[in-house]
């Protein structure tokens, strides 16, 4: 834990590397260049490596809601983990000489948030225009379902790991490419290969089902999938109840 | 040949027989009255000295040490099913072990020309040895970390974070044992980590090794080279060895049988030789 200090948090001098250093780094060339966040966090995968990579055991899926975790009190530091989490999120904790990485903010999903609440975990309520859903895949009332199964917009990230990943994410859309003189052209921004790339072919299937349904709003049609996307009502968002053991 | 003759040829064969058989038992006597006339170190066996007092054996390069007889370990690597499980850099170690009336200590020195004392980033591995110990002293568990029914104790040192007393049933599930009773000094020179293990011969805590002073303690050896990335089941390991504190301070029980078979063969060489000579004179 951060345990706070007299010293106000200030830019490092000098630096030349640290997380996320690299991360603002469009590609393309003028005036037609690109780029999008990827916000990655732990997939918390159904078949985790880092789990099976650790000789001892000491990371573990937990069967109430596929969390994983690393028992800080087994870990020993081995970092085969690290090494064996093709999505490269476990990391080394040098002081405490473990392996760290999200735990998807399980007190607050237990109700050890602020004020003693249930709350979705940080990323998602911190999110500033409020992109995240959270809630279980097999929730058929959820929108995760929804936008997974139902309308298969939201992709896993490198699904050839096969580690089967449980963040799923909409592909990134961009405005269309314009010509020198700044006139819109019938092209996409953002690379279909490089798409396919981090997403799989169904990438395709997504972004025409994504266009299709823009279509639909702009011609003042009702649009579930993009009610789902657009909307901003926590209670929508993120269907905690379903992380509640009693249920 | 008379009958006469014969009979003294038997006679004189029973008496070579008695010098014979004389020689044979001064032989094996020899071997048990004067263990240091000949090399009386059995196969897989770390001689304890005993001292009267603990002197500066807990110094690595401790001058206590220098009466003591090191024995050369061969290390190979573990095949543990972690990635590069049989890669390994340490090929052997030197053993010497030391006890008072109530401690044992153990040396273990290894070449290795990089000392790594970090663990400060991602991939920065410390150097470590371990000496590992079955929970139960007269058994032998299974030799990589013993099992659930057969759980070993790890004497546990590691150049960036110190000593660890550790409890292990099986590959995988080590767990520190809390206020560990296991004292270590290391240091490093001349291309070479020395390490003292030492700790209380008797402890009557749980799943602790026990170590009876008077009966012969199992024991198997670890090292890690922290520079090639050694750490969990990547590791040099011995097969196990044991450490002599049993009373007999003659030849082991091995060696008395070799050399009893050295006298019951010169017995039969001189037997033959009279048989030979007496044929050749025509007797």
């Amino acid at each position: 834990m951060y345990e706070g200090s007299d010293e106000p948090l200030r830019p490092m001098e000098n630096a030349d590397w640290g997380p996320n250093w690299d991360e603002d780094e469009g590609a393309g060339e003028y005036p037609n260049s690109y780029y999008f966040y990827l916000p990655r966090i732990c997939n918390h995968c159904t078949h985790p490596s880092c789990v099976e990579a650790c000789p001892r055991s000491a990371i573990y899926k937990r069967e109430e809601d596929g969390i994983v975790l690393v028992d800080q009190d087994r870990c020993r530091g081995y970092r085969y983990c690290v090494e064996g989490c093709p999505y490269k999120k476990v990391f080394y904790n040098a002081q405490t000489k473990t392996s760290e990485k999200c735990i998807f903010c399980y007190p607050r999903i237990e109700g050890e948030g602020p004020e003693g609440e249930v709350r979705p975990p940080s990323c998602a309520e911190d999110c500033p225009p409020q992109l995240r859903h959270v809630g279980f895949l097999d929730d058929e009332d959820g929108p995760i379902h929804k936008l997974v199964n139902e309308y298969e917009v939201a992709l896993r990230l490198h699904p050839e790991y096969r580690t089967e990943p449980n963040v799923y994410y909409i592909p990134p859309y961009a405005p269309p490419q314009t010509s020198e003189s700044g006139e819109t052209v019938d092209a996409e921004r953002i690379p279909r290969n490089y798409l396919e790339e981090l997403f799989g072919e169904r990438v395709n299937d997504a972004l025409n089902t994504i266009n299709r349904e823009r279509d639909r709003v702009r011609q003042g049609e009702e649009s579930e999938l993009m009610e789902i996307l657009s909307t901003v009502n926590n209670d929508d968002q993120y269907r905690l109840e379903v992380f509640d053991d009693d249920d | 040949m008379t009958t006469d003759d014969a009979g003294t040829g038997r006679e004189l064969g029973a008496r070579e027989l008695a010098v014979a058989a004389a020689l044979a038992l001064a032989v094996v006597a020899a071997t048990a009255a004067f263990p240091a006339v000949v090399d009386a170190r059995a196969a897989y066996e770390i001689p304890v000295e005993r001292e009267a007092s603990a002197g500066d054996l807990a110094e690595p390069t401790g001058d206590a040490w220098e009466s003591v007889e090191t024995v050369h370990v061969p290390m190979s690597s573990s095949g543990a099913a972690v990635p590069g499980g049989s890669d390994t850099t340490v090929e052997s170690v030197r053993v010497a072990a030391a006890r008072t009336d109530d401690r044992l200590y153990v040396r273990l020195s290894w070449s290795d020309p990089t000392a790594n004392a970090s663990t400060d980033s991602l991939r920065a591995f410390a150097d470590a040895a371990a000496i590992q110990l079955p929970v139960s002293s007269d058994s032998r568990p299974p030799i990589a970390m013993g099992s659930t029914d057969d759980r070993v104790n790890v004497w546990y040192w590691n150049a960036a974070d110190g000593t660890e007393s550790l409890l292990a049933g099986g590959a995988g599930s080590t767990t520190e044992i809390p206020e560990s009773a296991v004292e270590t000094s290391a240091t490093h020179t001349g291309d070479r980590w020395t390490v003292v293990f030492s700790r209380s011969l008797s402890s009557d805590r749980a799943n602790v090794t026990d170590i009876d002073s008077d009966e012969d303690a199992n024991a198997a050896f670890a090292v890690w080279e922290g520079s090639n990335g050694e750490r969990s089941g990547q590791k040099a390991v011995s097969e196990w060895y044991y450490f002599s504190l049993g009373q007999s301070d003659g030849a082991s029980p091995y060696e008395t049988v070799l050399w009893a078979v050295a006298g019951i063969a010169i017995v039969l060489t001189t037997l033959v030789t009279v048989e030979g000579i007496r044929r050749t004179r025509g007797e």
